[in-house]
């Protein structure tokens, strides 16, 4: 079936104004056209197969909370969203997609028009959580899964989020999102991770923006593992001085999975710093794209910004595209970026392979080798421990 | 001997290098570009049907295809105010004596008879749309080394020409390719015999000096297995008051174990669009350089590109550009791996000052067949003041298996130690930041033959001279 606005009606129990928001979402859904190929962002990454017209009805089941349980400090709130929207408009209302625009293109409308509910979390100034909280989004074959996760972060709170994506079923098909707006008051101090382990033949569209205020700090992680097709942007806008964003992620893509990564380090500020690193291995015929930009404004002196996407192919059929692009708008910048593609180094493997290790073990060392040195920036443990998981059994 | 008549010859462009020698010409096309001023041009010069087909083909493909929309901002082209052929005089010259009196004089200015007198191997000068000047030393002759000006190429050599000619930039490859292959005249025709190494630059002076005039130079260089060129185009040019557009196309084979190195110094005055087509085919353990120095035009959209077609085959680009105010200098290089062991380095310096923007676009691609290969990019960036713009767009394409491709980027201003350092040596900040910039550019000029690394310092010179600190 087509999302339309008697799919919308069905959706209860949400206060009028994010009604009209997701009305108007709608409408630009059903303006905007597909993509193009020759709009330079989709030229590598092939839509035309998506039917949007045969979507199953939204709907996906979530939950969050403390990892291990147990109360949460006062004046933290952690809600579903829609009950949120209803309860904490003054919080919610002016923040929602304001990040993530629904107008940017037709999937971002889509999402923002039929989002299937998520998290919603605010942290108080000055409020410290020491155990992370885990957001958990689990999908059905039979939905059209679209989770939505806000973060408000108070001056000089600090705390740890984890949104875990999680397939029913590894063979599930149809259309995924998962997109998270992220915003940080001054001082604020955020880690969180994206792990997004959906089923291997479904469509996955993801946005996640941050937006950081003076001397507050970002550390963000992205694991892509599941999806035929897979579409991330990972924004940071940089508004304020002494801002820090550090910006992680590392993908695997076998079979016939394709990955596109877009990125933006966008320093519109001075004095601010981010630090991008993107690691990424392919297997069989998979594909990767990764493009990537820092952009320094003009008055944003002194801002140091590094930007690097390594590429490890393990197969020869695996294909991986990389542009890491800069705009410069200010001289008293340092800026560096740097882009590898490359396949196993054979003296490691004549190494390993002389000390007896078979070649498929040594493959694996080596890939967990090439990924270890990213995986120690994963912000905390309990989700360092999930991606090493992951990793491990998908390596096998 | 010329006067300088009263034109609005710009502001600064004058006093430092600039000059200006009235319009003579024997012919003077309508401006304007249609099918009968295609023709107008091809029976002007009476070349061969295929050609005059060529043209117009090549004019219908032009038409047809949109103007490119990334890079540079090129909506103010008017295509239909351009002249798009023009001719100096009527027949070639063959000796200095021969030559006009006020082309003499421009090339006074340039220091054309100097150079010859420095044992450099031939001059060939474009002034206006044709070469009028051009000599060759007698001992290239009896190399079997042809060097000459492209329309005498066709006129002269026709079957290595039709061979060749089209064979690399084909005239779909892209609009300003298109409008190359339907208006093009003059340029340079080289051809290096098999094991021939042709051991002294060969050079030619490009000049544009006409008010809306266009420059549609077309350079074919074939250099045969085993042998060796070096190439040298150099160019500066009078300021104008309206734009001018230069769009060439160079076309290069280098073919099984042959060297060839291509270097450019461009110093357009900056109200021309420079927007050219490089490239070269590379075959088996063949290597192809471009040496590549952008320091004039409003806009100059260029990357220079290598074809590595068969297993050995190696491709370099080391570029330089510098844009000053008003100026972006889009400039880059692409490296196409086809065939496998096959390896390619970019090296990309630019600066900018006063508002200027520079741009790397760069393309790696490897095709599936291209298995161990290599490629490194590398560019650094020197932002002079906080007006100015650096961007690097570089596309890397990896299909093969088995290849290593790299890239890093850089961006910074000049060091305060480096300043501090200079400065409390009793150098002027001015001085100092020229000296900097100098090293900065080192790797470039150090490819460079003498006499255009001593030029090239002094047009750094110039562009950094009064407007900084």
């Amino acid at each position: 079936m087509a999302l339309t606005a008697e799919t919308l009606e069905q959706i209860q129990g949400e206060p009028d104004w994010l009604r009209g928001r997701r009305q108007s979402a709608l409408a630009e859904y059903e303006r905007l056209p597909m993509p193009s190929r020759t709009n330079e962002e989709w030229r590598r990454t092939d839509v035309s197969r998506i039917d949007l017209s045969q979507l199953a009805p939204p709907a996906h089941g979530y939950g969050a909370g403390l990892e291990g349980g147990g109360p949460l400090p006062s004046g933290v709130i952690l809600q579903p969203l829609g009950v949120a929207a209803a309860e904490h408009a003054d919080l919610v209302q002016p923040r929602l997609f304001s990040l993530v625009r629904a107008d940017r293109d037709r999937f971002a409308a889509l999402h923002a028009a039929f989002f299937t509910g998520g998290t919603f979390l605010y942290v108080p100034d000055g409020v410290v959580i020491e155990q992370p909280i885990i957001g958990r989004h689990f999908s059905s074959p039979d939905s059209t899964v679209l989770p939505h996760t806000l973060v408000v972060a108070g001056k000089a709170s600090k705390f740890h989020y984890l949104d875990e994506y999680i397939a029913e079923d590894d063979q599930e098909a149809g259309y995924r999102s998962g997109s998270t707006e992220i915003f940080l008051g001054e001082g604020a101090q955020v880690g969180y991770v994206a792990v997004q382990k959906w089923g291997r033949n479904v469509w996955h569209f993801a946005d996640q923006r941050a937006e950081l205020q003076k001397d507050s700090s970002l550390r963000l992680f992205n694991v892509t593992l599941g999806g035929r097709f897979s579409k991330t942007r990972v924004e940071a806008s940089l508004v304020g001085q002494g801002a820090d964003a550090e910006l992680k992620a590392i993908y695997l893509a076998s079979g016939e999975q394709f990955f596109d990564f877009h990125t933006l380090q966008d320093h519109q500020v001075g004095n601010t710093r981010s630090d991008l690193l993107f690691k990424g291995a392919l297997q069989d015929v998979a594909r990767t794209v990764y493009a990537g930009l820092i952009r320094i404004e003009k008055g944003a002196a002194r801002s140091d910004a590094y930007q690097a996407n390594r590429n490890l192919v393990l197969s020869d059929h695996a294909k991986a595209t990389s542009i890491p692009m800069l705009e410069i708008d200010n001289n008293d910048v340092r800026c560096t970026h740097g882009a590898t593609v490359g396949p196993v180094d054979p003296i490691s493997m004549f190494y390993l392979r002389s000390r007896g290790i078979p070649e498929a073990t040594a493959k694996r060392m080596i890939v967990q080798g090439f990924f270890g040195e990213v995986l120690e920036r994963i912000p905390f443990e309990h989700a360092r421990r999930l991606v090493e998981t992951e990793l491990e059994a998908r390596l096998g | 001997m010329a006067t300088v008549p009263k034109v609005d010859v710009g502001t600064d462009y004058k006093e430092k290098y600039g000059f200006f020698v009235p319009e003579e010409y024997v012919f003077k096309a309508k401006r304007g570009l249609n099918p009968d001023i295609v023709k107008e041009i091809s029976w002007m010069k009476q070349e061969p049907e295929w050609m005059t087909k060529f043209r117009l083909r090549s004019l219908e493909i032009f038409r047809k295809k949109p103007m490119p929309r990334w890079g540079a901002d090129l909506s103010v082209i008017d295509f239909e105010n351009i002249f798009y052929y023009l001719k100096a005089s009527d027949k070639q010259s063959k000796s200095w004596e021969d030559l006009p009196p006020d082309i003499k004089a421009t090339y006074d200015r340039l220091g054309v008879p100097e150079a010859e007198r420095k044992f450099l191997a031939g001059v060939s000068a474009q002034y206006e749309s044709e070469v009028v000047y051009h000599s060759l030393q007698e001992e290239l002759t009896k190399k079997g080394v042809i060097f000459t000006d492209t329309d005498s190429a066709l006129r002269d050599h026709p079957d290595l020409f039709k061979e060749y000619f089209g064979t690399v930039i084909p005239p779909a490859d892209n609009k300003f390719s298109a409008l190359n292959s339907a208006v093009w005249s003059g340029g340079s025709f080289i051809y290096v015999p098999k094991g021939v190494r042709v051991d002294i630059p060969l050079q030619a002076y490009f000049r544009i000096n006409a008010e809306n005039m266009g420059q549609f130079e077309r350079t074919l260089i074939i250099c045969d297995e085993g042998s060796f060129v070096h190439y040298i185009e150099g160019c500066t040019a009078p300021i104008y008051t309206t734009d001018s557009l230069h769009s060439a196309v160079v076309e290069i084979i280098v073919k099984k174990n042959a060297r060839c190195r291509y270097t450019t110094i461009q110093n357009w005055s900056t109200n021309v669009f420079n927007l050219v087509t490089k490239r070269a085919m590379a075959y088996a353990d063949a290597t192809m350089e471009w040496v590549d120095g952008n320091l004039g035009s409003q806009i100059t959209m260029k990357y220079p590109s290598v074809y590595l077609m068969e297993p050995g085959a190696k491709g370099d680009v080391l570029s330089v550009a510098f844009a000053g105010k008003g100026q972006h200098q889009d400039a880059g290089g692409k490296m196409i791996h086809v065939a496998p062991n096959t390896t390619s380095t970019i090296t990309s310096k630019s600066i900018s000052k006063a508002g200027g923007r520079t741009s790397y676009r760069g393309h790696i691609k490897m095709y599936p067949d291209a298995k161990n290969s290599k490629s490194f990019v590398k560019c650094d960036a020197l932002l002079l003041d906080d007006e100015s713009r650096s961007d690097t767009y570089p596309y890397n394409d990896v299909d093969a298996e088995n290849v290593t491709l790299g890239h890093e980027a850089t961006v910074s201003k000049v060091s305060d130690e480096q300043l501090f350092y200079l400065m409390s040596r009793g150098i002027t900040r001015n001085e100092a930041e020229t000296m900097i910039v100098n090293g900065f550019i080192e790797p470039f000029t150090k490819e460079l033959p003498l006499e255009y690394a001593v030029e090239l310092n002094r047009l750094i010179q110039l562009e950094m001279e009064g407007s900084v600190g």
